[in-house]
């Protein structure tokens, strides 16, 4: 501890926690809770709707905060019984609510004190608590619940010792860290997912606050950003390489006394960038990136903090180039053929069109589609170099069925194409390959195939025009059906659920939704939740085609 | 209620089970102390039998599936905020249970139980 902390806590300790004290302390909760609200966020397990738990604890407090905001002289219990008021008006999610329910034990606690002392601290943490228990018949543990009683039972212990309150919320600190990390052990579903339980990690966040103010720590923005392991993404930092920083390191290590982050963190800026420190059982994980003869540096550093248990030192400009070829698709494995086997060659408009392409067994994939026809050049580039001589081509899209019948000509290979006009037509034929039958028989059989699939196609007109009936503003929503015109509307979800209406998808089984790159997952999952509630006897597959200009490409079979 | 069709057979879920579902994740909801008989009639019969899914009340129409659940919640929390997290709640956990979806899950808020006059 150095001079000026100890100096302001000697400062801190010599005044009594009057009302005016507890709001600081209030206030220093909620902006180390909010500087630490993203942390929090990516601590959930569960994909409901009100899972923004950082978010919705800060919300609560600062409802909380607002209310005291303009008060003046209070006593303690006036002054809890206000922030109690404001936390519950505010409460927001499970966390808020439970968070506003401390608050107000805590309040109950402290009732018609002046100041705040050790007794009624621990007595008033000891009444949140239970309040806090009191609000469900069946408490889970290993939640924000567990914490703020592990906190009640270290407060009451440090109380045997001291009766200075800031010396209890020093004591209290640990334990509620500890309680934090031990949540995973309780609740099951923590574990599985990797993380800490996010309610009790945002009240630990706002103790931390308080007594971050107390030793005159900052408080605007956390000095280090601290994540669970899962949550560390290390492929991200990728994207912001600097020059001169060639080398990135990471070290997983277990320190062998608590590690001072800021210091540690201060240490590492030194000799590099993109710090990233991750922690999860006691262990922790660094990431750095740093130039070339400063390679070995976070590594010796950070030997004389604990045990190291592994070291990646890797190359980022061999890793960048690695990156690059991965983002160009040669991810997609596809279907190695034997010489007299029949090879299937596809265009494909998205990768996750071309990836389930693949996994149905296609040995070549063109990218192409609406706006981007391939050349007759590039399909025969894609079959010529195969070891065989029977090939069909599915073009997908009708403007790409002439520049395969080209590619046709131009080779001596014996090749059949299969006049898919789009995408489900194409996976609809692919179901009927068999790479050993006669070529003959099993673009027969393709053929055939096209005809039973229903597919439609969901985009965005680009000029207003009247075709079949169907009159369209630019800028609509439209709705192909087997290439057909037959929809418009504003929305996307309309024009699909009408879409699926001129299908005849109820009397249909499966309703497949391939959705573009223009969609983000969650769009693509709240509209085809829409399909599903529409639709609750057919199967709904949601899959990321990732293809430009159509936000949906449907097969209704 | 009949459910889905697979090529094996088909396959049924009774409303009952669904109850049983949204029962279980009504009361691990944080602020219900609770679940409260729809009426008085319905009071006496779960009275004497003690069904698990007293409160909790399942429609089906062949088409759409609805949930009503009647709590009653600790006074002294944010009723809006503990309705709708029963309401997610339920929703996430019968959804995920039974892979249908909901149409709609309804809270009614029964009554309220002051424990702690503050």
């Amino acid at each position: 501890m150095n001079p000026d902390t100890q100096a302001r806590l000697a400062q801190l300790k010599a005044q009594p926690i009057d009302g005016q004290a507890l709001k600081k302390l209030v206030e220093a909760g909620l902006t180390w809770l909010r500087a630490n609200q993203q942390t929090v966020n990516a601590l959930n397990v569960f994909p409901v709707p009100d899972g923004d738990t950082g978010t919705n604890m800060v919300l609560t407090m600062q409802s909380a905060y607002n209310e005291i905001d303009n008060l003046g002289h209070r006593s303690i219990g006036q002054m809890a019984a206000a922030v109690s008021q404001g936390a519950l008006m505010g409460a927001r999610g499970n966390s808020g609510v439970i968070l506003s329910q401390l608050w107000r034990g805590f309040a109950r606690g402290v009732q018609g004190q002046e100041i705040l002392d050790g007794e009624s601290f621990v007595r008033a943490l000891g009444e949140a608590r239970d309040t806090a228990y009191k609000g469900v018949v069946r408490p889970v543990e290993g939640t924000i619940l567990t914490v703020a009683k592990d906190i009640a039972t270290a407060a009451e212990e440090a109380l045997k010792e001291t009766e200075d309150p800031f010396e209890i919320l020093e004591r209290i600190l640990p334990a509620a860290d500890k309680s934090v990390q031990y949540t995973p052990e309780l609740l099951p579903v923590l574990k599985q997912a990797g993380v800490v339980d996010s309610g009790g990690k945002g009240l630990y966040y706002i103790y931390e606050g308080m007594l971050r103010y107390m030793r005159g720590e900052p408080l605007d923005a956390p000095v280090i950003s601290i994540q669970p392991l899962s949550a560390m993404k290390l492929e991200n930092t990728m994207e912001a390489v600097e020059p001169g920083q060639d080398f990135e390191v990471v070290v997983d290590f277990v320190p062998s006394k608590p590690l001072n982050l800021q210091d540690f963190y201060g240490d590492l800026e030194k000799m590099g960038t993109s710090i990233q420190v991750g922690e999860g059982d006691g262990m922790y994980r660094m990431h750095i990136h740093v130039p070339t003869e400063k390679r070995y540096e976070p590594v010796d550093y950070i030997m004389g903090l604990g045990t190291v248990t592994k070291v990646a030192i890797e190359n980022l400009i061999a890793q960048m180039d690695e990156i690059d070829r991965k983002a160009e698709g040669d991810k997609i494995e596809l279907t190695n053929i034997e010489p007299g086997q029949i090879a299937v060659v596809t265009v494909s408009p998205g990768p996750g069109i071309s990836r389930v392409f693949a996994s149905l067994g296609v040995a070549a994939i063109v990218e192409g589609g609406q706006t981007m026809n391939p050349s007759t050049q590039e399909i025969l580039a894609a079959f010529e170099n195969l070891p065989t001589d029977k090939v069909i081509i599915l073009p997908n899209n009708k403007n790409i069925i002439l520049a395969a019948q080209q590619a046709k000509e131009v080779t001596v290979k014996n090749v059949r194409i299969v006049p898919s006009k789009n995408m489900p037509q194409g996976l609809a034929a692919m179901m009927q390959l068999n790479p050993d039958g006669d070529l003959e028989q099993v673009a027969g059989r393709m053929v055939k195939a096209l005809e039973d699939v229903t597919s439609g196609e969901i985009t965005i007109a680009t000029r207003s025009v009247e075709i079949d009936g169907v009159q369209v503003e630019k800028d609509q929503v439209i709705g192909l059906l087997n290439g057909k015109l037959v929809v418009s509307a504003v929305s996307l979800e309309e024009a699909l659920l009408a879409l699926l209406e001129k299908a005849a998808a109820a009397e249909h089984e499966l309703i497949t939704l391939f959705f573009g790159q223009d969609l983000t997952h969650n769009e693509a999952n709240r509209i085809s939740d829409l399909v599903r509630e529409r639709y609750p006897a057919q199967e709904i597959e949601v899959q990321d085609g990732g293809q430009p200009h159509y936000q949906f490409i449907l097969s209704v079979e | 209620m009949g459910k889905e069709n697979t090529t094996l057979g088909s396959i049924h879920i009774s409303t009952k089970a669904v109850a049983t579902l949204a029962y279980r994740a009504t009361l691990e909801s944080y602020g219900v102390v609770g679940l409260a008989p729809k009426d008085l009639a319905e009071g006496l019969a779960h009275t004497i039998t003690n069904v698990p899914t007293r409160g909790v009340s399942v429609s089906f129409d062949g088409e759409r599936l609805d949930i009503d659940i009647h709590v009653i919640i600790e006074y002294g929390t944010r009723i809006t905020s503990v309705a709708h997290s029963v309401a997610n709640t339920v929703r996430f956990r019968v959804e995920k249970a039974l892979g249908m979806p909901i149409h709609h899950v309804n809270v009614h808020v029964q009554g309220l139980r002051v424990s702690n006059p503050d």
